[in-house]
């Protein structure tokens, strides 16, 4: 594998050729029992008519072709300082992170120092302000110390806040984590030295999906979300604003059907988590329990938030959000009901996108509908 | 390209008419992209095979070398031709190394000559982003394989770095020798279905000699005697640096033009002394193995050995570097077969050390491993954390990252170890089959000696060299044997030599400022003269700091007064001049006296030791006036010291001080086994009982046995404080590297 290495880089950090397109590629490869290797060998023609890159794709991909010595260079560096290297096709990838993103949003190169079972181990990540209150601190506190009972695993994004005070009490309590960074992975110097116990004493995994060399920035940040969710099969949610980055990351969760916890918070807390759990959240207590949420509580509920209460009732929002899920797969109409719980009618569901053009329906019974931008015909059998 | 259209071009820059068919093979399969391992004998034309494709290729050609002396001489001559060729090393300043690694960036160069351990620097990597890479060439690709005869840690990450590389950019490694076994590790190690050419190994100018003695002193009586009556100029190879200073003193007072070289000397030295080897300025440079490999002299005449090397492959290595010209050659080696108690034959015993000391004990790799544990440390930390030498300390961690149990990190500038989660257990196994593969070796070198047959066939065949050529020219074949008939005036000599030749004791402080970018020092030199010099340029001799002020007068008036400030600086360091030692330690019968005294209750230091400590003194410090002796307080020799110098007091009619005390307890120096604990363990532990009587006063200041020199520092600091004028250190011994 390691020879592989350089032609991993070349491919991840090729600038414009969207994750999905590189994962078609690997996916492609994996199908045809080709390496990454095969692929960099062959012509623009081959590149273009097997596996249908655009012209502006495969004047990138020659660039990166050109640079392979310098990757070489970069991943003999990498290794040398202990950093390890692992591409979607490695046995170390993690299976959560692959199943949870798909082939759309899978990084195909992670980054990470430590202890690399931790990403096979059942995980929950805890997501949060980074000026979050007491409260939220209490429960972030308390979900860490049942996870690291239960064998689970942390994951946290190293910012202030809701972030840092899962990583420091799933470390208090002896559990793992996972911290996933803002930045490329040989820029976190201090962190390494801060955790170096607890990384080479294998509960701590430091991962990174960006460029090894990328400083931290706000862009990096918010991409970064993504890869916090993709990392939990659990997500608990501590204190979320009505917009930013725990928000609309809980909100493409709940899009994608995952499994997204979300602390009820009390009546004079100034934040959005009983919105959260209305659009579809999960409501747990102070302690991370599951408790029953009461249809008459809604109204209270949403009392504490006028604005966004208005929100919900535009007309075009229950469209827009199931465009925004076909965006991502297949769905019956059915289906789609469940996941976005509106209280649409199938027949109501199956005219409006029919009337659409940019919807693509599947044969069969029932209908599947699917938004043309996610749709490719191939099975991908890396990601099922 | 086809060879006819190549050769036209490498008529146009090299100047050729032709390549070898080895050669053009090799050239042809780097145009392919091809992976090439090269093995042809010195003088064959080695560098031609990647310069010449490299001034074809479009981008840079990257050459690691662990040879600067040849990175020198291949750039200028690359320069003379129009090619566009620089190298970067610790030679240069990182000015120097990182415009070049500008003009690599910006393809102003073709070719770049490059140290292995620049793998490991920030900015070298940072460069290899951008680089526009066309080959990858590895010299001395022997020093890759821990099999080889020269192992070097820093090209480990070179192999990695090719086996990473992508799979058509052409990577060749060279090398003069590599037995089977070291091939068969370097095309694993190379991989991706790597050619290998290999051509013959015989030197048939070569006149290989063997002279075997009965002890050290014959072999610098032979040389007295025959150095001056052989052809040309030549090496001699000492197996330690210190040998290197006995026999160049030796040669001087006989008065036979030589020189000493080795690695202990700054760059500009070393420069010197190359540039002297050109243009035969001695008869012979006396030197470690560290100098020779890649230098580009044609007509070394003759290369003595006065220690057998490590293997019949590193002395075939080590004398290949003689006679490239074809012209008759003598490779001179001598053996001492004299037994001690043991049995063992003296000669046998300094590379045998070499190898026993050559791998730290188990129970060090696991100090290191333990630390390490605990948190990330840098090498000095280690060093601290242990007490382990650095030597030792080096060894260990370059071990420990080869078999993956701890990395080399980088924070910011400077490298840290850390242990690696799920590192695998040490692995010793391997250094017990390495060291056995050493043994072996070394018994192969000893055959060498005893061999009745063709020496040079001997070597070939160990090589791995099949070919069947008719081999002569030994002292065993066609050639008279070497005889030793010595002269007793030359005895004399020596034994003369033995009473006159004193060590010095470097203790003078070094001041250093820059000025006006310029970095200046002040010091002493060997005979107390101030030096003012400019670092990596011309030094300044004054008899006086007085003498050097008036100097400077002649400056304008602000470089004046930046100089003056240098020279405050330096006179309010300790009044250390530079010191006396009455021998080495370990090269005469001195340091068993001592030894005798010491350890093994033998009563107070010899009178032969009074006698030539005395002649030190006043070679050393002639006339020179001193107000008192003082001597170091004891740590475990009890009134040795003080009555040595009694004694001392008595003869010199200086009178003695015992007021220098111990405030702290101290541990023998020797307990501590690098410089950093050794200057813990001292400092802020000595005092002055009545310092009023020490202003304006000029002091001798002695111990037996000078070893880092940290005490010697600490008490000379300690004194300075109260006001003496002038310190001169004095001792009995001096150690060579921890020998006691």
């Amino acid at each position: 594998m390691s020879k592989e290495l350089t032609y991993w880089l070349a491919l991840a950090h090729t600038p414009k050729i969207q994750i999905k397109k590189k994962n078609e590629i690997i996916v492609q490869l994996y199908e045809k029992g080709k390496t990454i290797i095969d692929f960099f060998e062959l012509g623009s023609s081959e590149w273009k008519n097997t596996y249908d890159l655009t012209l502006s794709e495969i004047t990138f991909l020659d660039e990166a072709k050109k640079v392979l010595s310098n990757y070489a260079f970069m991943v003999e560096d990498l290794l040398e300082q202990g950093y390890q290297i692992i591409p979607i096709t490695s046995q170390d990838y993690s299976p959560t992170l692959k199943k949870n993103l798909g082939k759309t949003y899978a990084p195909p190169v992670i980054y990470t120092k430590g202890n690399l079972k931790i990403m096979k181990e059942k995980s929950i990540a805890i997501v949060g302000s980074r000026i979050a209150n007491d409260i939220s601190l209490e429960f972030t506190d308390n979900v860490a110390k049942k996870a690291s009972k239960d064998y689970k695993v942390v994951v946290s994004g190293f910012a202030k806040g809701v972030d840092k005070q899962a990583l420091d009490s799933a470390i208090k309590y002896k559990g793992q984590s996972i911290i996933v960074l803002p930045q490329g992975i040989t820029t976190f110097q201090s962190g390494f030295k801060k955790y170096y116990k607890q990384i080479i004493e294998g509960d701590v995994l430091v991962l990174s999906s960006f460029h090894p060399k990328a400083p931290w920035s706000v862009q990096l940040a918010m991409a970064r979300n993504p890869i916090i969710y993709g990392l939990a099969s659990e997500i608990y949610v501590a204190e979320s604003s009505d917009k930013g980055g725990t928000w609309s990351g809980v909100m493409d969760g709940l899009r994608k059907e995952r499994s997204i916890y979300i602390r009820k918070s009390n009546p004079n807390e100034k934040n959005a988590n009983n919105l959260l759990i209305l659009k579809g959240g999960k409501a747990v207590d102070l302690e991370g329990n599951i408790i029953e949420y009461k249809i008459n509580e809604e109204k209270n509920l949403i009392a504490s938030e006028p604005n966004l209460c208005s929100k919900l009732e535009l007309s075009s929002h229950i469209e827009n959000k199931i465009i925004e899920l076909l965006k991502t797969d297949f769905f019956s109409a059915k289906k789609i009901i469940e996941i976005l719980k509106i209280d649409w009618s199938t027949r109501k569901i199956s005219d409006f996108l029919k009337s659409r053009q940019d919807i693509l329906t599947m044969k069969g019974k029932p209908l599947k509908f699917t938004h043309q931008s996610a749709y490719n015909p191939l099975q991908k059998s890396l990601f099922d | 390209m086809t060879k006819q259209e190549a050769e036209i071009r490498l008529k146009n820059t090299f100047g050729f008419d032709h390549f070898y068919d080895e050669q053009w093979e090799t050239i042809d399969l780097l145009f392919k992209g091809r992976r090439v391992l090269l093995i042809e004998k010195t003088g064959f034309g080695k560098s031609l095979c990647f310069q010449f494709p490299a001034t074809q290729f479009q981008g840079l050609t990257v050459i690691f070398s662990p040879l600067i002396a040849l990175m020198r001489d291949q750039v200028k001559g690359l320069n003379e031709k129009g090619i566009k060729a620089k190298y970067i090393n610790s030679e240069q300043t990182p000015e120097e190394n990182s415009q070049t690694i500008q003009d690599a960036l910006n393809g102003r160069l073709k070719i770049l000559y490059i140290a292995p351990e620049r793998q490991e620097n920030q900015e070298w990597i940072e460069a290899t982003r951008k680089m526009n890479l066309s080959m990858i060439v590895i010299d001395e690709a022997h020093t890759i394989s821990v099999w080889g005869h020269d192992f070097r840690p820093a090209f480990r990450r070179i192999i990695n770095l090719v086996k990473l590389l992508p799979q058509n950019l052409p990577v060749l490694a060279t090398t003069a020798t590599a037995t089977k076994r070291v091939q068969e590790d370097i095309e694993k190690q190379i991989s991706g279905n790597i050619q290998t050419i290999r051509g013959e190994l015989i030197r048939e100018n070569f006149r290989l000699y063997v002279i075997k003695v009965q002890s050290e002193d014959e072999k610098l009586l032979w040389l007295a005697e025959n150095l001056p009556e052989l052809e040309g100029n030549g090496l001699i190879y000492t197996g330690t640096r210190v040998n290197t200073e006995i026999y160049s003193r030796w040669f001087e007072y006989l008065g036979i033009g030589t020189t000493e070289y080795n690695a202990g000397l700054d760059s500009d030295s070393r420069k010197e002394i190359e540039n002297g080897l050109m243009n035969n300025e001695w008869k012979a440079v006396v030197s470690t193995n560290a100098l020779g490999m890649g230098i580009d002299k044609s007509d070394i005449r003759f290369i003595i050995h006065t220690q057998i090397p490590a293997s019949p492959i590193h002395y075939y290595q080590e004398i290949g570097r003689a006679g490239r010209d074809g012209k008759p050659t003598k490779l001179i080696l001598f053996y001492n077969l004299t037994k001690d108690e043991n049995g063992i034959e003296e000669d046998y015993k300094l590379p045998k050390a070499f190898i026993d000391g050559g791998r730290p004990s188990i129970k060090n790799y696991n100090k290191v491993i333990n630390v390490l544990k605990q948190e990330q440390l840098g090498e000095r930390q280690i060093m601290k954390a242990t007490n382990l030498k650095s030597t030792q300390v080096k060894v260990i961690k370059a071990d420990l990252i080869e078999q993956g149990i701890i990395k080399e990190v980088l924070f910011g500038k400077s490298k840290k170890y850390e242990y690696q989660f799920n590192a695998p257990e040490l692995n010793t196994k391997t250094f017990d089959e390495l060291r056995e593969q050493k043994l072996k070796e070394l018994s192969s070198m000893i055959e060498y000696v005893n061999t009745r047959n063709s020496r040079m066939k001997f070597l070939c065949d160990y090589l791995g060299d099949k070919s069947h050529n008719h081999y002569q020219n030994c002292d065993n074949t066609s050639l008279t044997p070497f005889v030793l008939n010595i002269k007793e005036t030359t005895k004399q000599k020596l034994s003369d030599f033995r009473e006159s030749y004193f060590p010095t004791l470097h203790t003078a402080p070094k001041t250093s400022k820059t000025i006006n970018e310029k970095k200046y020092y002040i010091t002493l030199d060997n005979e107390n003269n101030v030096v003012l010099g400019q670092e990596g340029e011309k030094e300044y001799c004054f008899e006086s700091i007085d003498i050097l002020k008036t100097k400077i007068d002649k400056l304008p008036a602000e470089k004046q007064h930046q100089f003056l400030l240098l020279i405050n600086n330096h006179l309010s360091k300790e009044k250390l001049l530079n010191g006396v030692a009455s021998s080495y330690y370990g090269v005469s019968s001195v340091g068993a006296a001592l030894h005798r005294s010491k350890y093994e209750n033998g009563g107070d230091f010899p009178d032969f030791l009074l006698k030539l400590t005395l002649k030190a003194f006043r070679k050393k410090y002639g006339q020179e006036k001193f107000d008192l002796i003082v001597y170091v307080p004891p740590t475990e020799s009890g009134d040795l010291v003080k009555n040595f110098a009694e004694k001392l007091s008595q003869v010199l009619k200086i009178p003695i001080s015992h007021r220098l005390i111990k405030t702290g307890e101290t541990q023998p120096q020797k307990v501590f086994k690098n410089g950093y604990l050794k200057k813990d363990n001292v400092a802020q532990k000595f005092s002055y009982s009545e310092p009023s009587e020490l202003a304006g006063k000029s002091v001798i200041l002695f111990d037996d046995i000078f070893d880092s020199g940290a005490t010697i520092k600490e008490i000379g600091n300690v004194l300075t404080k109260f006001g003496v004028t002038k310190i001169a250190p004095l001792v009995i011994a001096r150690t060579v590297g921890g020998d006691i």
